[in-house]
């Protein structure tokens, strides 16, 4: 296997020749109209869900006029009488025995068993999502009946209880919300969610025909609350939580990373040929317990030898995005000091970022992969930035290291400060080593220009990194071959337990020595630097944070009462 | 090299505006829906929307006439309506009378009790009146007592404005016979009301 060259540490990478062998395709524009690689899927399904909603608004809308809704009952009737044909007292027990599916308590029941699971497992987009969608569905219904004010069937002996207009059937519409929302955001995708929709098929399938056996509703009554219950809800759930970037898992796999199977897999090798011209023959989950905010590949192409090189792609979406920003602001509000963590606005954006980042720090002399460009697998939802693999490196961690490899960690730190930049991640995971070389990775955090606070944490957390692997004082002697003493006292100053990555902290911790205080005595003496800044926009952000807090439990009260669940 | 600052003070801040607006803008989206919902209470039909009405008819087949709003004074308001098997029920509400609504009931039998009759207010109807309290509060029901059912009133006025408010709400609920619906409903719908 060939594999890349890499710049020494500290010093200007020289300039790389591809060694990848480009597709046959060479790279290809993709002409206007044309889809991209992974097209957001609007399966058939959806289609048709939507056409479903078309049709119930034209029926609503035909039974505002008196002539058409005359009609409209006249059919519903005949249907009705022929239901009714079959009427016997045994058939009549089971009808309104079935018929209890309906009730109110069998729908909280549901309600309630799925909102305890979702909070259980903190799935809380999905929660949020259901929520929202049996308010508004609840809500829909609601107006719509007060709107129709239609009448129940007439003309026919009605068997079971009922309440209220008829159109759109409420008990049938709130059973389907029920089970419809307990089937998209418990039951994984594929077969248990195809086998589930057979059974919630069955379970209302039986539920209407016990209805109109009773005479209870109306055909079109049934229809469109089947209708609002099912196609419409899940055309939101489509919109909300898309499989493909929420999927439900009870796997244990980190809820970041994304299937890199079937579509997207074929999508990613489509892209890569002809977008970036690279002969990719396969792709493969790489590290993903190290990595929660893509998901990280290993991508295998063909070199221009014939042979092969090993590439490393993250793979970002709109999932990862919403992460970083969740993360971010509860950041924001618990430690006003880490404000420069800014959100990015787009997942383009992103990738984007991280891309000239690479870029930036590699023409800066700095040991980091060679960028190979991104990818666009699906617009300004899913990106894959591709980059050099270290092959052969390993992690700093584990066994002990030698001078060199403490003097050019330290070297990689001096050199970040001296070009203006800040990795804003150090920690053993990101710090590579090859051939007695520190190799440095995910420069995604990386910040140009940074505040000098950020800079003395980056040393901070090299310094304590490489002091796991020795001890606080060989680490401080070579620290001072290029850093000055004021300079170690600052980034000891700075550092606190939310400064250092939670990995580091992690290991330190196991580590059971007070290594932050050693290179605290070992430092000149310093005023530790504020980490906890208050500023109007943090008391704003905070004070609006727990505003909504209060008027979410308000709501969901409120919620909880309208939505029939309480 | 180059020079670096030393740090100590704060630098460039950073925004999460963004995200809690977001935040907030769902959570005030969400609280108006509710509050919307509040106001998307049950009102009660009107004795000139007699496609409503059928609703009421139906939840009491023998009655020959319908409670409906026939117009609501200013400052009053319909909420609460129910039918069901039975009957049906809703509350009228004045500004005059917060939190005190006039409770209106449409059942199979009432019992007026110890009762003293009031002009009628349809033909063949019975009406009457029974105060439980005239002062400090003016309480009470009044009937409406008809072939198959009879419609309750039952009223808890602060005393001083009973008078106006008794005429404000008996203004405002009609009767509307069921064969007069019947006949409407085989006009307009083509269906048979029955019984």
């Amino acid at each position: 296997m060939s594999t890349l060259p890499t710049p020494n540490s500290g010093a200007l990478g020289p300039e790389v020749t591809p060694l990848l062998a480009a597709s046959g395709g060479r790279w290809r524009r993709r002409p206007s109209g044309e889809p991209p690689p992974l097209p957001r899927p609007i399966g058939r399904g959806i289609r048709w869900y939507l056409l479903l909603g078309g049709l119930t608004a034209a029926l609503w809308a035909g039974m505002s006029i008196p002539a058409v809704l005359g009609l409209i009952t006249g059919a519903d009737l005949v249907v009705l009488r022929v239901i009714a044909t079959v009427r016997t007292v045994w058939l009549t027990h089971l009808m309104l025995d079935v018929n209890t599916l309906t009730s109110p308590w069998v729908v909280r029941l549901v309600a309630w068993t799925t909102i305890a699971v979702l909070a259980g497992f903190r799935r809380f987009r999905h929660l949020a999502v259901y929520l929202i969608v049996f308010l508004a569905a609840g809500l829909l219904v609601s107006a719509m009946m007060l709107e129709l004010g239609r009448m129940r069937p007439t003309g026919i002996e009605i068997l079971g209880p009922w309440q209220g207009y008829s159109q759109p059937s409420r008990p049938v519409a709130m059973l389907t919300l029920a089970l419809v929302g307990a089937l998209y955001t418990l039951v994984p995708a594929g077969r248990w969610r195809n086998r589930g929709k057979w059974a919630v098929a069955v379970i209302l399938g039986m539920a209407c025909v016990a209805r109109l056996y009773l005479a209870v509703d109306h055909p079109t009554d049934v229809a469109t609350a089947l209708i609002i219950g099912w196609p419409l809800a899940v055309v939101v759930f489509w919109l909300a939580v898309p499989n493909e970037a929420f999927p439900v898992s009870y796997s244990g796999r980190r809820k970041a990373h994304l299937d890199i199977g079937g579509q997207r897999g074929e999508a990613i090798v489509s892209a890569l040929d002809r977008q970036l011209g690279l002969a990719v023959t396969r792709v493969e989950p790489f590290g993903l317990e190290a990595s929660a905010g893509s998901t990280p590949l290993r991508l295998h192409a063909r070199a221009a030898d014939g042979g092969e090189v090993t590439l490393f792609g993250k793979l970002y979406a709109v999932s990862h995005l919403r992460s970083d920003r969740w993360y971010k602001l509860a950041r924001t509000v618990i430690y006003g000091r880490l404000e420069d963590e800014k959100p990015f606005s787009t997942v383009r954006r992103l990738v984007e970022y991280e891309d000239h980042l690479l870029r930036l720090m590699r023409d800066a002399g700095l040991p980091t992969p060679r960028q190979y460009g991104f990818t666009e697998i699906t617009p300004e939802r899913e990106y894959l930035i591709v980059m050099e693999f270290f092959d052969g490196a390993r992690e700093m961690r584990g066994g002990p290291i030698g001078d060199q490899v403490i003097t050019d960690a330290l070297g990689v730190v001096r050199r970040m400060w001296d070009v203006g930049v800040a990795h804003r991640d150090i920690k053993p995971s990101n710090i590579l080593v090859r051939d007695g070389m520190v190799l440095l990775i995910d420069v995604a955090f990386a910040a140009v220009r940074p505040t000098p606070w950020r800079q003395a944490v980056d040393l901070a957390n090299m310094m304590l990194t490489l002091a796991l692997l020795s001890t606080p004082e060989r680490v401080y002697q070579r620290a001072l071959e290029v850093f000055a003493a004021q300079d170690v006292a600052e980034a000891f100053a700075a550092c606190r337990s939310v400064t250092v990555p939670t990995q580091l902290r992690s290991l330190v911790r196991a580590d059971g020595r007070d290594l932050v205080g050693q290179f605290r005595r070992l430092a000149p003496g310093r005023r530790p630097v504020p980490v906890q800044l208050w500023n109007i926009r943090r008391v704003g952000v905070t004070a609006m944070l727990l505003a909504s807090l209060a008027a979410a439990v308000a709501v969901f009260a409120g919620y909880m009462k309208v939505a029939g669940l309480l | 090299m180059t020079a670096r600052v030393a740090s100590g003070r704060p630098g460039p801040r950073g925004g999460r505006a963004r995200v809690a607006g977001g935040l907030a803008a769902v959570l005030l989206v969400l609280a108006a829906t509710v509050t919307g919902c509040a106001a998307l209470s049950d009102a009660a039909p009107g004795c000139g929307q007699p496609l409503r009405l059928a609703i009421v008819a139906q939840s009491l087949p023998p009655a020959s006439y319908l409670p409906c709003i026939r117009t609501l004074p200013q400052g009053w308001s319909t909420s609460g309506f129910r039918a069901a098997p039975g009957g049906t029920s809703f509350l009228l509400s004045s500004d005059r009378s917060p939190g005190q609504p006039v409770r209106v009931r449409l059942i199979a039998a009432c019992r007026p009790g110890d009762t003293s009759p009031s002009p009628p207010r349809a033909p063949g109807v019975v009406t009457y009146t029974r105060l439980t309290s005239i002062s400090p509060r003016f309480a009470g029901s009044l009937y409406d007592v008809f072939p198959g059912g009879c419609v309750s009133y039952s009223f808890d006025f602060t005393l001083g404005s009973q008078i106006s408010l008794m005429e404000q709400f008996e203004q405002a609920v009609g009767l509307y016979p069921r064969q007069q619906l019947r006949l409407v409903l085989k006009h307009k719908l083509g269906v048979e009301l029955r019984p």
